[in-house]
């Protein structure tokens, strides 16, 4: 993928030479036995490096072009160091009304329609993203019309018009979209759990409200992106059917335009208010068949990309519950059981503050206790015994085989290679990676969960219907007092709320 | 209102390592918009073409090769041409749980002890047969009124627990010589990614990614639970799919509405199930009922794969023979499905409501995977769609009566359907929606599309065979689709014929098939307490962003189970009563009432039960 033609030119030969091109299998007529006895050769695989595709453009912008000519296709993505912590809370949306309204609005000397007809015309893919803390802007087009998709791009990111009739639709249909927040538990459930981990005033637990919409203005998104989107807070990846001197003197020339007005500097990196969550299981009354369910903790924030427990750590996490049938959560909570479609860990570590563990399941009302009992035997289990070499190995290969296919497109590279660049993690991460997996041992992972896991710091999000939920199944294996015992910090009402406000309609927080 | 398909599993999302098991629903969902394709109708741009290399075995396993030479690994694919459309009354749901079944290992993967445990599974399913014995009496005492759910734990009768009990120690026992997921765990740890499979109407697939060098183990794994498959766990899966039912259908805002829709659209075709089935039908579904199903629609002469990758065809071949050529030809071929959809006379109309943004859906019934008039229909939904679409001007941006509109041809293998849908924006209804679509449908009818218009979607179409190309992965499922819908050649020719569509071709298709006697209306209101749908006097007054809010807290109001917290809450308003502005009283008047009305709801309610 990385010489591409060089591979090809292997691969002919291989062919005309009759031998197999991927490593090849031995080639008899025999069946083994049992599939851990087949043997197989080398994968032709290396590590793309990357300082071969960096580029620096116009005001020190850094780029990552990759070639790629088996496609007519050019993409581009352009990440930006900005986010939703930059708005005014009282403006909670801004920054993402911003992001979808420099698509949607206009751009430069055309207006919404004509800009949207305009890229229909060359066929083009574009969009626009402004999440918590980054940005996103891409797109996807023939190279046969790169420079008029150019064009439109950098149009849409330099001069986007914010035509008011479609910020108008945008706010409107917004209010949709918050009346309906309540109708799906799982949008309760994200919005619920991240509060109770977060707690209210962190930039990743603000929701846009009724009022917070209608405080912002047209003027307030021609500001946010007059003040951050520009050259100086940009990474940008490009990949396809392009030369890369040619694309990177065409980057440059388009950046030019960008002019200084108004600029900011964003602060970087982005800042979230410290939080304790108060253990205790935590009830959101919904009158659904099922239990949603969300156990977790406030992790760690990132300082090291080299340490080695990260790597114990995702690890663990693997054999606990993140990946797919092998983990434990699935194997008792579904394949034992039949307790739930899905039981999964997620354990996170911050790249800007602690983030969190989230153990997470969905099952019928009558055995969401059952089913969270087993998630906290494992994981206490996790912490009180080393993992079996045998499930250590089956995580470690899996890390360690699927690691060729970070790089397996042209654009997987330039994206991979410039989101280190915007996260600041060092491209020698992934030289080291499958070392760092392998050097992981039963010891280490135990001594990760210890340290890492906090039973008494547990919190636990239910969204369903509390009265089918409490007494647990009629085969009395396990019922909520016992799981509220174990987790400790009592039962917790949460009020219901109205969807477009989030104002609470029933008392806040009435404990049982 | 999508096509069900059913994974066999999703991911929660979080992690980096576990990348592309949730896209297979998705990507096959997103297929039909992808598929259409068109050369730029005037500068003649060309449409990409699959390269794919196809042969076939000598007991009918078909194979369609892409070779990618340029990525270390291969996405690999079988499928079998069978889904929910073959299945009857009383196996509905079948085919998805049969998917789950092929994940519960073979003869060699997943036991320690293979005749200890195939004797086991007999005795599990001698136990089973006298638990279904018991249901017929439950269902019996169920239409006679003595129970009021012939499946609730509430109404076992002794035997029937006395025979679950005996049947959990033989499971228990059975667990002892298993090897957990040993499938899942062989290919982690040999590197496989996205192990996974999906059930839809007509077909299932099962997917693998796997490094190129590794190719042999997907041979292996996957002949080999063809050809000594075990379904174990088989009443413990069954308990995981009414999870999933729960999670998909009774959780989801309007699922339960939808599959109500589909079940009126259809009248004969067996389309009219779920693919998940009907929940009292898994209830009883038999071991013997899932070897049935296996012996027929998993010979080899009906199942299709595809590998889309970096490997060579020679290799691949030889492998192909040396382990799927084991598999016997079917004794007879797979019945082909025979109920054709009976015509429609008269419009249907579904009136629901729920929990939902107020909406409209209209299904109408179309042409079939192949069907000549279907790129004409792919060209009408790609007319309608989008920010520079009809239904935008027509109902979200002009009119200002939607928060959204889409449109969707989905051409399934026995019959299509053309959906529309779209939820209403403020105080707008599904009625109103409806009005306007009718008046889109009778300019398609009464006017010919321009030119320019037609030439847009046909470019799109046209970038779009090149994109499709990018993702192997997306590529290998299209084809695997494709070809269990019919013939994957459809890929290459989609661009060329959508480019033949004419002005006058989309007006004949649309009177042909958008005509209301065709077609099914839904229409879905936000569920309220009846106090909350009109608006009450007291409110009239109000701005109108206060009287939804209001109106909003009383329908939450009208949940509340626990009187407690009503009285907290009246005790709360009698506190803040004094600072309330003299035009807000009769709003707050109303409040008191409608908590007061709840509050005399729930008094009632215990009374009753006492």
């Amino acid at each position: 993928m990385i010489n591409r033609p060089q591979l090809r030119t292997l691969s002919a030969l291989a062919l005309l030479l009759g031998l197999a091109v991927p490593g090849g299998t031995q080639s008899g007529a025999e069946i083994v036995d049992h599939p851990t006895e087949l043997t197989y050769g080398p994968l032709d695989f290396e590590l793309p490096d990357a300082d071969s595709y960096r580029r620096e453009l116009t005001g020190g912008v850094p780029a990552y072009l990759v070639e790629d000519r088996a496609l007519p296709l050019v993409d581009v993505t352009v990440r930006l160091r900005i986010g939703s912590y930059l708005e005014p809370v009282e403006q909670a949306g801004l920054a993402d009304l911003t992001g979808a309204l420099m698509r949607t609005g206009g751009a430069g000397e055309l207006d919404a329609k004509a800009f949207d007809e305009a890229v229909e015309a060359v066929a083009g893919n574009f969009t626009s993203f402004i999440g918590s803390t980054s940005g996103r802007m891409s797109m996807n087009c023939l190279s046969t019309v790169l420079d008029e998709c150019l064009d439109l791009f950098f149009s849409m990111l330099g001069e986007p018009r914010f035509d008011a009739d479609r910020l108008d639709l945008a706010k409107q249909n917004e209010v949709e979209n918050l009346k309906q927040r309540n109708d799906d538990p799982a949008s309760v459930a994200g919005r619920e759990g991240q509060w109770l981990l977060y707690g209210r005033d962190h930039v990743e637990s603000r929701f846009a409200t009724g009022s917070s919409l209608s405080a912002i203005g047209r003027e307030d998104l021609a500001a946010f992106h007059r003040g951050y989107v520009h050259p100086g807070h940009m990474v940008i990846a490009a990949a396809g059917d392009f030369d890369s001197d040619e694309l990177a003197a065409k980057l440059s020339a388009l950046l030019d335009r960008f002019d200084g007005e108004g600029r900011q500097q964003a602060s970087w990196p982005p800042q979230g208010a410290a939080y304790e969550p108060a253990p205790g299981v935590y009830v959101a009354r919904q009158d659904i068949p099922q239990g949603r369910v969300q156990i977790g903790h406030r992790t760690f924030q990132r300082e090291d990309w080299g340490s080695p427990d990260h790597f114990a750590l995702a690890m663990m996490d693997s054999v606990l519950g993140n990946g797919g049938f092998t983990t434990r959560l699935m194997k008792r909570i579904r394949s034992d059981e039949g307790l739930a479609y899905g039981a999964y860990s997620n354990f996170r570590i911050g790249n800007y503050w602690p983030s969190n563990l989230s153990v997470t399941f969905q099952s019928k009302s009558e055995t969401v206790a059952y089913a969270a009992k087993i998630a906290l035997e494992e994981i206490d289990r996790i912490r009180a015994e080393p993992v079996g070499e045998d499930e250590l190995r089956t995580v470690k290969a899996a890390a360690i085989e699927t690691f060729p296919n970070e790089f397996d497109s042209a654009l997987a590279v330039a994206q991979v290679f410039a989101q280190d660049e915007f996260l600041g993690r060092p491209h020698d991460y992934w030289r080291t990676y499958r070392q760092n997996v392998e050097a992981v041992t039963t010891a280490d992972v135990q001594r990760v969960a210890e340290r890492y896991l906090s039973p008494d710091r547990l919190v636990m999000l239910i969204v369903g219907d509390w009265e089918a939920i409490e007494p647990g199944d009629s085969d009395g294996r396990a019922t909520m007092a016992e799981v509220a015992g174990k987790i400790g910090g009592g039962v917790t009402m949460l009020p219901a709320r109205d969807p477009v406000s989030l104002e609470a309609l029933t008392p806040e927080a009435a404990e049982q | 209102m999508e096509e069900p398909v059913l994974s066999r599993f999703s991911d929660n999302g979080g992690g980096a390592g576990v990348a592309g098991l949730i896209p297979v629903a998705a990507l096959a969902l997103a297929l039909p918009l992808i598929a259409p394709t068109g050369v730029g109708a005037q500068d003649g741009a060309a449409a990409a073409a699959v390269p794919v290399e196809e042969f076939e075995l000598d007991n009918g396993m078909r194979f369609l090769l892409v070779r990618r030479p340029e990525l270390t690994t291969v996405a690999a694919a079988w499928a079998a041409h069978v889904g929910s459309a073959n299945e009857r009354p009383g196996i509905t749901g079948l085919a998805h749980f049969f998917e789950h079944m092929m994940f519960k290992g073979t003869h060699t993967i997943g036991t320690k002890d293979i005749e200890r445990d195939l004797e086991i599974i007999a005795e599990q399913e001698a136990v089973q047969e006298k638990i279904r014995a018991e249901l017929r009496e439950q269902r019996r005492r169920y239409r006679l009124g003595e129970i009021d759910d012939p499946y609730d734990p509430a109404h076992r009768t002794d035997t029937l627990n006395a025979l679950r009990t005996e049947f959990q120690e033989l499971v228990e026992e059975q667990r002892e010589l298993m090897v957990k997921d040993e499938l899942d765990k062989v290919y982690a740890d040999g590197g496989g990614t996205s192990i996974n499979a999906f059930t839809s109407n007509d077909l299932t697939v099962y997917v693998n990614q796997l490094p190129a060098n590794r190719l042999e183990l997907w041979f292996w794994l996957e002949s080999d639970r063809l050809l000594n498959p075990v379904f174990r766990e088989f009443y413990a899966e069954r308990d995981v799919v009414h999870e999933e039912r729960r999670l998909r259908t009774e959780s989801t805002p309007t699922g339960r509405y939808d599959e109500q829709a589909d079940a009126m659209f259809w009248q004969s075709h067996p389309y009219n199930w779920p693919v998940l089935g009907w929940p009292s039908d898994l209830e009883v579904i038999s071991k013997a009922q899932a070897d049935e199903f296996f012996a027929t629609y998993y010979a080899p002469n009906n199942l299709s794969a595809v590998l889309v990758g970096n490997f060579d065809p020679a290799e691949v071949r030889e492998l192909a023979e040396r382990y799927f050529g084991r598999l016997e030809r079917g004794q007879r071929e797979a019945p082909d499905v025979v109920t054709l959809e009976a015509e429609q006379l008269a419009e249907k109309r579904m009136t629901a409501e729920c929990d939902c943004q107020p909406q409209l859906q209209i299904r109408y019934h179309a042409a079939p995977f192949g069907h000549a008039d279907g790129y004409a229909l792919d060209v009408i939904a790609g007319v309608l769609n989008g920010r520079t679409g009809r239904l935008y001007e027509a109902m979200v941006e002009g009119a200002e009566i939607a928060s959204g509109a889409s449109a969707l041809f989905e051409a399934r293998k026995y019959a299509g359907v053309f959906n529309l849908r779209s939820e209403t924006k403020g105080e707008a209804t599904p009625e109103e929606l409806l009005v306007a679509w009718d008046q889109v449908v009778a300019d398609l009818i009464a006017e010919p599309v321009p030119q320019d218009e037609l030439a847009k979607v046909k470019n799109r179409v046209s970038a779009d065979t090149y994109r499709q190309l990018r993702d192997p992965f997306f590529l290998m499922i299209q084809l695997a689709i494709m070809d269990a819908l019919g013939d994957w050649r459809y890929l290459n020719t989609v661009a060329e014929l959508t480019n033949q569509v004419t002005a006058e071709d989309v007006q004949r298709v649309a009177a042909k098939y958008l005509q209301p006697s065709k077609r099914l209306v839904s229409l879905y209101y936000r569920k309220a307490g009846a106090e909350a749908k009109e608006t009450p006097a007291e409110l009239e007054a109000l701005p109108p962003e206060m009287r939804t809010a209001l109106m909003s807290q009383a329908q939450a109001i009208a949940t509340i189970e626990d009187p407690a917290q009503l009285e907290a809450v009246l005790q709360q308003m009698e506190a803040q009563a004094g600072q309330v502005p003299d035009e807000m009283r009769p709003a707050l008047e109303w409040m008191r009432s409608v908590i007061e009305e709840r509050l005399a709801e729930l008094r009632e309610d215990d009374g009753g039960e006492e």
